[in-house]
Order: C-alpha cells, then sequence, then structure tokens
C-alpha cells in the first residue's frame, strides 16, 4: 500500500511539470507578451515604465529562466503579486480558497444528499414512475447549465419570496446564518448538477448489487427490505460510486468558477475569471496549477478510498 | 419460475453480428422512446439551424426600441429584448451558433484525439508513454478552467471558444481509442496482415480504424452536448462569442441576468434551448452506446 501511494505520488510529478509547462506555454503564445497586450489594451503607458514593469515581473529573462523562476516561486509558496491590483497572490488566495472549499464541500454533501436516496428508490423500484422521475432527474442534472439554473434561482426567490442571498461575503465564523445564507442556493445549484452522474451510477449499481446471491440470501432470511437494501445491498454498491464522485471532482472545480460569478462569491473561481478577463497572467497560471495540483492529489485519495472501502482491492 | 425457451435457428446464426450499425441504432431508437425522443429532439435542432432564415420571423439583430422588453405575444412567442429584438427568431439563429461549435470542435477535437490514441495504441513504448503523459497533463486542468486559460490568451471569439473546447475534448478521446486499438491489435487479421507483410499505415487503416469508428462516433455524440455547454458557459462568462451575435450562452448573460426580474422570459428561452439541445446530444449518445456497444448488444 505504501509503495502504491509512494508511486502514484512519484508519477504525479512529471503529470505536474508537464501541466505547469502547458499552463508557462500557454500564458506566452499570445503575439508580443502578456504585458504588452494588457498595455496595449490600457493604452497611455510610457516605453520606460513598460520596460521596468518588465523587468520587474522577469519578463526579460530567456523563457527558460522565467520558468524555472515561475516554478520555484510555485514550490516555495511565493508565486509574486497580481499586475492588476498588486497584491501578493498568496494574500489573495488565503481569501479565496476557504470560499471554495466551502462551497465545494457543502455542494458535494447536498450533490450526495440528493443523489443516493434518489438512486437507491429508482433501483428497488426499477420501471414504476418514481424510478423514471428519478431518471429524469439525474438526466436534467447533466443538461441543465449551472449558469441558467443560478439564474432562475435567484430569479424566481426574488419575485416569488422576494429575497436574494447577502451581499458581502462573511464567513462562516464570524456570522454563521448569514454565512449559510450565502452559500445554501450556489451550492444547491452545484449540488443538483454534481447529483445526476452519481445519482445513475447509484441506481445502475445497487440495480446490479440487489440480483447478488448474498442479497437473495439475505432476503431467503426473512430479514426487511429496509435493511436488506440499506445494510446489505447499498454498502458494496456505493464502491464504484466513489470512483463516479472522484470523476466528479473536476466538475465540481469547474462549476465552482461559474456559480462563483453568478453568485458573487469572492473563490477562487471568481479569482480566475476576473484574473482572466484582465489578463492578469501570474494570477491566472497559479490558480490554474493549483487547480491541477489539487485535481491530482483528490484524485489520489479517491483512489485509496476506493482499496479501505474494499478490502479485495490491493495495489502493488 | 421463468422458463426460457429458444429455437434451434437461435443458435445457428448470430443476428447481432450480421446487422449493420444504421439497422442497429433504427432497432434502438424503434424500441426505446428516450432513443426516440432524442432522434426527434437532435433533428428538430439540426433543421432549426439549416433553415434558421426561413424559420425565424424577424431579423435576428433587428431593433425595435419602442418594444423593448415586451411580454411574449402572438407577434413575438418569446418576447423582445432591452434592445426590442425578438428573442424567438435570435434563439433560432442561436442553434446555428451551437451547432456550428460542437461540430467543429468535436471534429477537430475527435480527429486529433483518434490519430493520438491510434499512434499510442499502435506504436505502444516510449512514445505511448509521453504522449499519454501530457494527456494526463492536459486532463489534470479541468475542463472549463483550461478552455477558460485557452480563449483568454487567443482572445474572446467564437472560433477560439471552439478552438479550446477541442483540445478539452482530445485526451479523454485520445484514451478511449488508445483502449480500443490496443484491443484491435489482439485480432488474429491484424497478425496475419503483419504476418503476410502489409505495411503499417495500411493495417492502421484496413484492419484497426474499422474497429474503432463507434467508440469514437459514441464519445463524439456525447461530446457534442457538452462542448454546447462549454460554448455556453464561454460565451456567458464574457469569453465566448461576442455581441450581438445571437448565441444563447451570451444571451442570458448580456440581457437574460440584467433584467431577470423585470423580464424573466429572456432568461427562460436561450436557457431552455441549450437544455434541450444537451439533453438530446446526451441522450442520443446514450442510443447510441446502447446500439452499437457489443456488450449491450448481445443483451439486447
Amino acid at each position: 500500500m505504501y509503495k502504491y501511494v509512494i508511486r502514484r505520488l512519484l508519477l504525479a510529478v512529471p503529470v505536474l511539470l508537464l501541466s505547469s509547462l502547458i499552463v508557462f506555454g500557454l500564458m506566452r503564445v499570445m503575439p508580443g507578451d502578456a504585458l504588452t497586450a494588457l498595455m496595449a489594451e490600457s493604452g497611455n503607458v510610457g516605453e520606460r515604465e513598460l520596460k521596468k514593469l518588465r523587468k520587474d515581473l522577469g519578463l526579460d529573462k530567456p523563457y527558460y529562466e522565467q520558468y524555472l523562476l515561475w516554478v520555484w516561486q510555485m514550490v516555495s509558496f511565493n508565486p509574486g503579486d497580481s499586475i492588476f491590483t498588486n497584491e501578493p497572490i498568496p494574500v489573495s488566495l488565503k481569501k479565496a480558497i476557504p470560499v471554495t472549499v466551502e462551497l465545494a464541500a457543502l455542494a458535494m454533501i447536498l450533490g450526495l444528499v440528493i443523489a443516493i436516496p434518489i438512486g437507491v428508490l429508482s433501483a428497488t423500484r426499477q420501471d414504476t414512475p418514481s424510478d423514471y422521475a428519478g431518471r429524469v432527474v439525474a438526466v436534467s442534472g447533466l443538461s441543465l447549465p449551472d449558469f441558467w439554473l443560478g439564474t432562475l434561482v435567484i430569479t424566481f426567490a426574488a419575485i416569488w419570496f422576494r429575497w436574494i442571498p447577502p451581499i458581502g461575503y462573511v464567513s462562516f465564523w464570524e456570522s454563521p446564518w448569514r454565512n449559510l445564507q450565502q452559500f445554501l442556493l450556489p451550492a444547491a445549484v452545484l449540488g443538483f448538477r454534481l447529483s445526476a452522474a452519481t445519482m445513475r451510477m447509484t441506481r445502475s449499481t445497487v440495480l446490479e448489487v440487489l440480483r447478488e446471491d448474498y442479497v437473495r440470501t439475505a432476503w431467503a432470511k426473512g430479514l426487511g427490505g429496509r435493511i436488506v437494501v440499506y445494510k446489505h445491498a447499498l454498502k458494496n454498491a456505493l464502491i464504484p460510486v466513489v470512483t463516479i464522485v472522484g470523476g466528479q471532482l473536476g466538475v465540481l472545480l469547474a462549476g465552482t468558477v461559474v456559480v462563483e460569478t453568478i453568485f458573487a462569491l469572492p473563490g477562487m473561481g471568481r479569482l480566475t475569471v476576473e484574473a482572466i478577463l484582465y489578463r492578469d497572467y501570474p494570477v491566472v497560471q497559479t490558480n490554474v496549477m493549483l487547480v491541477a495540483a489539487t485535481l491530482v492529489t483528490l484524485n489520489l485519495i479517491v483512489d485509496l478510498t476506493y482499496a479501505w472501502l474494499d478490502p479485495r482491492i490491493r495495489y502493488s | 419460475m421463468a422458463t426460457v425457451t429458444a429455437r434451434v435457428s437461435d443458435f445457428e446464426v448470430e443476428p447481432t453480428e450480421t446487422i449493420s450499425r444504421t439497422r442497429a441504432l433504427w432497432h434502438v431508437i424503434r424500441r426505446k422512446p428516450l432513443g426516440m425522443a432524442s432522434a426527434v429532439v437532435l433533428l428538430l435542432v439540426v433543421l432549426t439551424a439549416i433553415f434558421a432564415d426561413i424559420m425565424a420571423p424577424y431579423d435576428p439583430l433587428a431593433t425595435q426600441p419602442e418594444i423593448r422588453l415586451s411580454a411574449p405575444s402572438r407577434a413575438h412567442p418569446f418576447g423582445t429584448d432591452d434592445i426590442g429584438r425578438d428573442v424567438f427568431s435570435r434563439v433560432i439563429y442561436g442553434s446555428r451558433i451551437s451547432l456550428w461549435v460542437g461540430l467543429l470542435a468535436v471534429g477537430i477535437g475527435t480527429a486529433v484525439g483518434m490519430w493520438i490514441g491510434l499512434l499510442c495504441g499502435y506504436c505502444e513504448g516510449r512514445l505511448d508513454l509521453t504522449l499519454q503523459r501530457v494527456m494526463d497533463a492536459i486532463q489534470a486542468i479541468p475542463g472549463l478552467v483550461l478552455a477558460l486559460a485557452i480563449v483568454s490568451v487567443l482572445k474572446p471569439s467564437t472560433t477560439n471558444a471552439m478552438l479550446a473546447i477541442a483540445v478539452v475534448i482530445i485526451p479523454g478521446n485520445s484514451r478511449i481509442v488508445r483502449g480500443a486499438v490496443l484491443s484491435a491489435k489482439q485480432n488474429r487479421y491484424v497478425e496475419a496482415a503483419q504476418a503476410i507483410g502489409c505495411r503499417h499505415p495500411r493495417i492502421i487503416m484496413r484492419h484497426i480504424l474499422p474497429n474503432v469508428t463507434a467508440p469514437i462516433l459514441i464519445i463524439g455524440s456525447i461530446w457534442f452536448g457538452n462542448a454546447i455547454l462549454i460554448e455556453a458557459t464561454l460565451s456567458f462568462l464574457g469569453v465566448g462569442t461576442q455581441p450581438p451575435t445571437p448565441s444563447w450562452g451570451l444571451m442570458l448573460s448580456s440581457t437574460g441576468r440584467a433584467f431577470m426580474e423585470q423580464a424573466p422570459w429572456l432568461a427562460i428561452f436561450p436557457g431552455l434551448a441549450i437544455s434541450l439541445a444537451v439533453l438530446g446530444f446526451n441522450l442520443f449518445g446514450d442510443t447510441l452506446r446502447d446500439a452499437w456497444d457489443p456488450r449491450l448488444r448481445r443483451q439486447g
């Protein structure tokens, strides 16, 4: 097991290095460089100031030197300052990360709370109206764009209940109630989207497991339906669901980009979108790299959880 | 207890092996209501895009400020926007952008992904290892974030959004094709072709490629829905199609959000159009899989 973890961690290094090369290369594909593009857009900046700024940002150095410097900055947790706000990037990240983590965690919890019971219900009542309803909910979750759902939720909450989520982010520790009011709707929108694939997977694995011999034995012993489904079937059916949840992490992180923008939550997603719109490339490359590193780590954790849940899986 | 009856003839021939792909698809579409529904939706979206000029009652760019933000009526079934453009006509023309982006993004992404997958699966070894690590590296970045970064570098436009989506599609496709090639290579006829001295390009084109077209088409149709969704999201975030071109995502972000309390129809109809198109492609992908996935086909 330890060997497997170490091997996976070692494999993650070249993948992340390649990702960093892609991100770094991307930011330098632009004709000229990022700064010239930025200055051309904002206009009235003197040649001398431009030269100074370029030197300060290290853009006058050869590419390989810039890349190595950036990698070093990333590894030493000091990715520099934003071009646009001049704020050190770690400071902005320190403010943004808790918002995204809270949103993602709440969305994940809500997603599972929606998906698993409906998935089980769909499977245990296969081909009945409740099964069809569950499947329609799942397919809608895959097809309804989260930005549309978010817009509709805000609109109808305002029209029908004359209520809009409180504006201006407040942390959970400052005012838990206000914070939850801000997070509940966006987390529900994101959770609904996440629940779709999990629901479909839960339905199909529960259907499969319900046909297993040991479940038939449980029925034959005279156990109650709830015990058979929840204690015997669900436990095994949930193992493949973990993989699907793992696969959803990318969707979750991408979803926060959209949902944070709609609900005006100052998280990583909104920070990245704003940086992209302002061509604040140090922030863009840092954020994208951070997201990639998080995704690689989370995927590893999911794989390990899989082994923990199913003792038959032995990694070598 | 259920009884199983079978005629002797059932075991003598394998009809599933001989029926063509089109017939297999038609068979599934006819039998499954969701398959039929997805085919109808798909046809509707495609016909709307092709005949937008005939179907749209107004010019999608023509403004009539005197009737701005008017509610849905007989003259304007989806209402009008903040400068008096007919939302129905704009939704109809919007299907062109979505389909165009979907078609080209999926086409480019699938073609490039297919060739990478073919090369990796056929050559294996160091080339495979290197290319697949590059694919891993691209996949480590969430699709939407990668597309956003690419578009920001290339400048926001429909074409660049399409290229960005194509890049997002490549790794997943290459992996699926690689898997299919690796399993196709195990076939005896490939070994035979190698033994009689066929050249590699001929083996790839004649003996391996036909085995991987089904997975490519299935994954392509599923990606089509996703491509429409990503284009709409990019346009919604302001880095995709630019105004005044009628794109569903852009319609939602520019006027839909600004006037959502005053004129909710501005947000409802473009969103419904996106959902319907994506739903159609997702379900059609499922239908194709049911029809062409050999494991499922035998069960059906």
